[in-house]
């Protein structure tokens, strides 16, 4: 149990990043509308984050560094200004869109309007960040999230594994779908799996937990455990969508049709599950970017940061911290939809990407942060390729979401 | 970092580093240096560590290093506000962090963090829980 707890952080990492309000959403509507053609991209999505956030994991342990200070330290401060304020934008809708989908959740099981839950749970974001003990909120988060599972149990159930199959390793686009909107989507989840707040938190998170050297071993049990689950998760609310959704011609655009594999396979308890899993998936992504807002701004100014010293101690930390919180719950409360909102800010992620992962991949190769422990040749190689592979997706994002309306 | 000996290129050595007091906290980022030399056309010598947003904002040129000195120059209480000078001889070693061999609070390095705790942070019940363990 005890080595079970010491990989929440990454379970919580990827839970937040694969299956938050938006990828849930667009997980489904991606299997209802081309069945398994993109499990592919979940998987390449899988290997990118894991080879990135294993080095950015590294070089915390090793010197108590986080990603942001990388990217200051690699890129000077103008383009580090610029990556600051796309990421932090980024940040800012993912955490918009989270408070609501956690409001959603709430709305589910409550039948009370979201809108009214809103504050409610900005408040909650701020209180378990402000009171909450970091190794606490990421095992109580982690774990609960964990419960999605109940998706993998319903594909099991369902046991269809031909037709998954058939469209899994033969992708195709159906017809009545255009190729910009199969690239589109495409785009959008393998943006989910690479969001950058992903490696903001998790390298924060390994040095909030004072790893060190000692701990090189954990940070890879964290990293191909929780990412790979949280691949797992995405791929079974995508593959449970395309064998109950898809043959009843239902399009997913609201939460609630998510529980419906769940409501025709398991019945009422099923559904009851799967919303507690929403709730801690949402809840557990508010936390992630809400501390990545104060993660990110307090590392490119060089401020103390972190809930590991007393809050009077990290002052500037904890005013951005609640400063974006308020907004955040501002912005949702103007009925702006959570789902569009997440689903515009991962394909946005995308174009940002290249200037979060470049640092992180030269500093890993750097003896001054990570000593001996420098990058294999072969991970070089691997990494460099996910790269080009990110430039590209860049240069291809904006395009796509003009040509396609946002997919629809 | 190129280091031959105990040479160290700054630009990419030292700035941007992020500066470290006696007990590890973070006290800012090396934003400038302030170099002087001896004599004229001599080697110039690093006198002083500068950090803190009024000497980034001169880095940052443009529209965005004008907003953040104007900002700077609000939020600081005296009459002339300059950005905070560390003497390069309280620096004790230069790894991945620049690491001091004093304390921060005997720098001017915290004004704005100060003012953000004592007007706002501090009022907030639990501000000074202790979260146990320290770095």
């Amino acid at each position: 149990m005890k080595k079970f707890l010491e990989i929440t952080l990454g379970i919580l990492t990827a839970i937040g990043g694969f299956v938050d309000i938006g990828d849930i959403v667009a997980n489904a509507e991606s299997g209802a509308r081309f069945h398994m053609s993109l499990a592919w991209v979940v998987i390449v999505g899988v290997v990118g984050i894991i080879v990135y956030a294993e080095m950015s994991g590294r070089v915390a342990a090793l010197s108590g560094r986080a990603v942001f200070d990388l990217v200051r330290e690699r890129l000077g401060p103008r383009v580090a200004l610029t990556n600051l304020l796309a990421s932090y934008f980024i940040n800012f809708l993912t955490l918009t869109a989270e408070i609501a989908g956690v409001s959603l959740a709430l709305q589910l099981a409550s039948s009370v309007n979201y809108l009214l839950w809103i504050p409610l749970v900005a408040f909650l974001v701020w209180f378990v960040i402000w009171r909450v003990k970091f190794e606490t909120m990421e095992r109580i988060f982690g774990i609960l999230g964990l419960v999605l599972i109940v998706f993998v149990v319903v594909v099991w159930r369902l046991g269809d594994w031909h037709t998954l199959s058939a469209t899994a390793l033969h992708p195709s686009i159906p017809k009545g779908e255009g190729i910009p909107t199969y690239f589109f989507f495409a785009i959008a989840l393998f943006g989910a799996a690479m969001t950058p707040y992903e490696v903001f938190f998790f390298s924060s998170g390994a040095v909030e937990e004072h790893w060190t050297r000692t701990d090189l071993m954990v940070n890879r049990a964290n990293v191909y455990i929780g990412f790979a689950l949280g691949g797992i998760l995405s791929l079974a609310l995508m593959a449970s969508a395309d064998l109950v959704l898809s043959p009843g011609g239902i399009s997913v655009s609201h939460l609630s049709q998510v529980t419906l594999p769940a409501a025709l396979t398991i019945g009422k308890l099923g559904v009851a599950v799967t919303i507690v899993g929403f709730f801690a998936a949402t809840f557990g992504a508010a936390l992630e970017t809400a501390l990545s807002a104060g993660y990110t701004v307090s590392q490119f100014f060089g401020w103390q940061w972190g809930t590991f010293v007393k809050r009077v101690e990290a002052p500037r930390f904890h005013a951005v911290v609640i400063l974006s919180v308020i907004m955040a719950a501002m912005v949702g409360l103007t009925t702006i939809d959570p789902i569009k909102v997440t689903e515009y800010s991962i394909v946005l992620s995308a174009a940002a990407l290249p200037l979060t992962y470049f640092p992180i991949l030269v500093i890993a190769n750097d003896p001054d942060y990570v000593g001996e422990k420098t990058n294999s040749k072969f991970l070089n190689v691997i990494a460099f390729s996910y790269l080009v592979l990110l430039v590209i997706v860049a240069l291809a994002t904006i395009p796509l979401m003009i040509a396609t309306k946002g997919g629809s | 970092m190129t280091r031959a000996g105990n040479r160290i290129d700054a630009g990419l050595g030292l700035l941007d580093r992020q500066i470290l007091d006696k007990d590890g906290k973070d006290s800012g980022n090396v934003d400038d240096l302030e170099l002087f030399a001896r004599e004229e056309g001599g080697a110039p010598y690093v006198m002083y560590i500068l950090a803190g947003p009024g000497a980034l904002a001169r880095r940052l040129r443009g529209r965005a290093g004008a907003w953040l000195e104007s900002a700077f120059e609000r939020l600081h209480h005296s009459e002339d506000p300059h950005p905070a000078r560390i003497p390069f001889g309280v620096v004790k070693d230069i790894k991945h962090s620049v690491e001091l061999s004093i304390s921060k609070r005997g720098l001017d390095v915290t004004t704005i963090e100060d003012w953000v705790r004592d007007h706002f942070i501090s009022k907030i019940p639990g501000a000074y829980h202790d979260p146990g363990g320290t770095k």
